[in-house]
């Protein structure tokens, strides 16, 4: 079952197409990247998501109800983390998660108890000063807590990490693995090592629609192309390497970085095959030779190309 | 309307928290002492530091209420608008306001809570003035009665009410303070100047704010506050609603 559809959305500020009928899904239990270049429209998406912006034209259900702007209705299914979460700085995390609840509805014996579990989780449970003493990553937890008051059904993370120091990152990402077995996670980011950490489903977000979307493996496996990385101990090894008559055609699509060559191709095996061959022929000895994973990262910037 | 007694318990705390209400009713307080007193003491004032000028006549306790309606209705309700003008453009620009709706926190609540916290406060202040006005003004002109100074008072007060309607429309249509006030001040500005067309004369809620010592002195009738007042409760009730209304299509 999935928990978001989009289909055929699309929204323009002005003149200026953001989101060109994009169509995604989120199946329960995943936690799914949504990637993207900054601009590229992840926030705008997930606000007409929640029902604070309005799409010009397309629909968005949220566990099988759909989504009218203005309104609060699908959003007791959602629990939602900004970029840079706000709070009434004179709050202090349990006052503010008490009027979370309170205007949730929840009771306010469940409240307290409910406060202290999220507190704990986010690693908050000690802080008893007002919000408006917190720094980023602090309030970036308490955002999570307030999130999760609900215990929502999918989690909407805006770049929850990109602000944040490692440190503060591995503890954010932690804690969203760490929900994932009760709520679905989607978040963005155009950190591709984080998506790689936790993610196991992505979409790529680019010019307003989904370029690739489905599993890390199925997204890795539709890489057109595999490399390999030679590299040699100096200038002239190189060179004569790139004068060889098998090796000519391969390198129109190559790449060179000092004493590095990287080749691509759709069949690794025939390369390594004429490499070796030219190895073998010439006397030249490679000191590195490495056939690259591709990663989300090569992947990414193909796709923005 | 989930969560409206829990936004208006936010609202009272924050509206403590960030000192508006202190200084709104530091505002209110003032003018209700003052007023009695500079106007009795006004002439004696002036005596003095100008030894040759004469005062030709005693000051009574009409002019207590003179300066009363003219400090509240110019200055309070002025100082009442400024600091409500960011009641909502403060929440605009940090965001505070998405993590309560994306809670399920209704649009309407948090109009109707910013709006009911806004005019209690301001209510509290206003009441409180007067009852020092009327205290010293008692004080000062001990067998003087005025009988219908509550009446006229009252009048005033609901035109807080309209000033309050129109601001929050301003706040929900523009993201700055200061649009808001100043679409706050041209909408008054535009009811004042229809008061001044004879067909309209006669029930502009503006006469609640300018006739008041007429009514006071008996130069005006207590009926013919009736109209002015039926609008200016008409005007703030649409105006909330109107508030409501486009808060609901407000892209946050």
């Amino acid at each position: 079952m999935n928990v978001l559809t989009i289909q055929n959305l699309s929204k323009s500020f002005g003149k200026q197409k953001i989101i060109d009928n994009l169509n995604m899904s989120v199946p329960e239990g995943s936690i799914f990247g949504f990637i993207g270049q900054n601009g590229a429209g992840k926030t705008t998406t997930m606000k007409m998501v929640l029902g604070l912006l309005q799409p010009d034209s397309g629909e968005i259900h949220v566990c099988n109800e759909t989504v009218c702007f203005g309104q609060t209705k699908t959003n007791q299914f959602i629990g939602y983390l900004p970029d840079v979460p706000e709070f009434y700085n004179y709050m202090t995390p349990p006052q503010y998660l008490r009027l979370c609840g309170a205007v949730i509805g929840i009771p306010k014996s469940k409240i307290e108890q409910r406060g202290q579990e999220l507190l704990s989780l986010v690693g908050l449970s000690g802080a008893t000063k007002q919000i408006g003493g917190f720094s980023r990553g602090m309030k970036q937890r308490l955002g999570i807590a307030q999130a999760l008051l609900t215990s929502p059904k999918l989690l909407i993370c805006d770049e929850p990490t990109s602000a944040l120091d490692p440190v503060g990152r591995r503890e954010i990402l932690d804690i969203l693995r760490r929900i994932s077995d009760t709520t679905t996670v989607l978040f963005s980011t155009h950190i591709l090592s984080d998506v790689e950490r936790i993610c196991d489903r992505a979409a790529f977000l680019n010019e307003g629609k989904i370029a690739v979307c489905g599993t890390l493996a199925e997204i890795k496996a539709l890489h057109g192309h595999d490399s390999l990385l030679v590299e040699f101990s100096a200038d002239d090894e190189l060179l004569m390497f790139k004068q060889q008559q098998a090796i000519k055609p391969l390198i129109a699509s190559s790449e060179e970085n000092n004493r590095e060559i990287i080749l691509h191709s759709c069949n690794m095996k025939k390369v390594q095959q004429s490499l070796f061959n030219v190895f073998s022929e010439t006397g030249l000895c490679p000191v590195k030779m490495e056939i690259m994973e591709p990663s989300l990262e090569s992947l990414f910037l193909e796709v923005i190309k | 309307m989930s969560g409206y007694p829990a936004f208006v318990k936010k609202e009272f705390i924050e509206n403590i928290k960030n000192h508006r209400f202190l200084i709104m009713f530091a505002v209110f307080l003032v003018f209700g002492m003052m007023s009695a007193f500079l106007a009795k003491f006004t002439p004696e004032i002036l005596s003095a530091l100008a030894a040759d000028m004469e005062m030709n006549s005693e000051p009574v306790a009409l002019d207590a209420w003179k300066q009363f309606y003219k400090n509240i209705s110019g200055v309070g309700f002025s100082a009442f608008i400024i600091l409500y003008g960011s009641c909502l453009s403060g929440e605009y620009s940090k965001g505070t306001l998405v993590l309560m709706v994306t809670k399920g926190l209704s649009r309407k609540a948090i109009i109707l809570a910013k709006y009911t916290v806004a005019a209690v406060l301001m209510t509290i202040s206003y009441w409180v003035s007067y009852a020092f006005t009327y205290g010293y003004t008692g004080v000062l002109w001990v067998d003087t009665k005025l009988p219908n100074a509550a009446l006229a008072a009252l009048a005033l007060w609901v035109v807080g009410f309209m000033y309050l309607s129109i601001l929050m429309i301003g706040c929900v249509l523009f993201r700055q303070t200061f649009t808001s006030i100043l679409f706050t001040g041209g909408i008054a500005a535009v009811i004042s100047l229809l008061g001044i067309i004879e067909p309209f004369a006669k029930f502009s809620p503006f006469n609640l704010t300018t006739q008041n010592i007429d009514l006071i002195s008996g130069i005006a009738a207590p009926s013919d506050f009736i109209l002015p007042t039926l609008i200016s409760v008409i005007i703030s009730i649409m105006g909330l609603l109107i508030a409501i209304k486009l808060f609901n299509t407000k892209e946050l």
